[in-house]
């Protein structure tokens, strides 16, 4: 009785350890080579890395101000190396799993593209005239 | 408050800012309509999961069974044709329901650009950084006079805030349509257009 007991408390700080650990354990599969991923989840985080590329760049390039239209080319070069860089060379995915490259650099292409566009117009016209 | 509004009024390109708000709060209000007619039905959710499940069985099979193996059994192909048609089907059901309380959220959306279009008709809203190509000057351009084309009109802005915000906003609040539904993702995946 004592013994069931004391395996109870013991599975039930195990959890809570578990528990404690459940975001820091989150952070470090998004950088964690032998992680096993999901198509969703993994198609989630790419598209995040791409709106936040596209926030960045838009808002960089709008203060500098860059202007012309290779900046736009230069944008989807540089983010999709980055996402490119990030499944390839940092999770290390077999992308024939989740669809081909095609389909992994596709993730969030359009909406950040859009958003960059937002952000470097908005930026360029509100602090440059 | 009082401050604020002498300080946006010195940008040359403060409706801009107008035009950003106007569409940040209408995709919310979109949002919020598509949950109380849509997403939060038992109908979405089933339909939703069905289409979930049998696009995760779908890929089980076909990596278990490659196209390259010459001996794919009989029985094999016509489960995966059988799941497939499955999926087809609760794809279109869903995009059938979606369609049908969609109608309010574009009724919104086509009141919401109206009242931008009478505000800013004929007005330029911002400046573009770059000299777009033809068939994206003829929307970038829309109602303006004179020929620099760098002058940007609201129906472009308010086209790349739509969007920009709505897509994010819907994968933020886990709206976007299931991966294994057609027509989902894709190069140039939209925001949900039966919910908007």
């Amino acid at each position: 009785m004592r013994e069931s007991k004391s395996a109870k408390l013991n599975q039930l700080q195990e959890d809570n350890h578990q528990n404690v650990h459940l975001s820091p354990s989150k952070l470090a599969k998004l950088f964690d080579p032998d992680a096993s991923w999901d198509k969703d989840q993994l198609g989630d985080v790419l598209h995040w890395i791409r709106q936040v590329v596209g926030l960045i760049c838009g808002l960089l390039w709008g203060s500098i101000p860059l202007v012309g239209g290779i900046w736009i080319i230069l944008f989807l070069a540089i983010s999709s190396g980055i996402v490119y860089g990030y499944y390839a060379m940092i999770l290390k995915v077999d992308e024939e799993d989740f669809g081909g490259h095609a389909a992994l650099l596709q993730e969030g292409l359009f909406a950040s593209l859009t958003l960059f566009l937002l952000a470097w117009i908005l930026v360029y016209s509100l602090a440059h005239f | 408050m009082a401050t604020a509004i002498p300080l946006f009024a010195s940008f040359k390109y403060a409706d801009s800012l107008t035009v950003v708000g106007i569409s940040f709060c209408t995709a919310l209000v979109c949002e919020a309509i598509s949950w109380i007619l849509i997403y939060r039905t038992s109908s979405y959710k089933s339909l939703k999961s069905s289409i979930d499940k049998a696009s995760k069985k779908l890929e089980t099979m076909k990596t278990d069974n490659p196209s390259s193996k010459l001996a794919i059994k009989k029985s094999k192909t016509k489960k995966i044709d059988r799941v497939e048609s499955s999926l087809k089907e609760s794809s279109r059901d869903l995009s059938l329901f979606k369609f049908k309380s969609g109608a309010v959220v574009a009724l919104v959306l086509f009141v919401v650009f109206g009242l931008l279009n009478s505000l800013f008709e004929g007005k330029v809203v911002a400046k573009l950084p770059f000299h777009p190509i033809t068939i994206v000057r003829k929307m970038s351009h829309r109602g303006l006079k004179g020929d620099d084309s760098t002058d940007c009109s609201m129906a472009f802005l308010y086209l790349l805030c739509s969007i920009s915000i709505r897509t994010n906003l819907q994968k933020f609040l886990g709206f976007s349509p299931p991966r294994g539904a057609a027509g989902a993702g894709g190069l140039f995946p939209m925001p949900d257009p039966k919910t908007n």
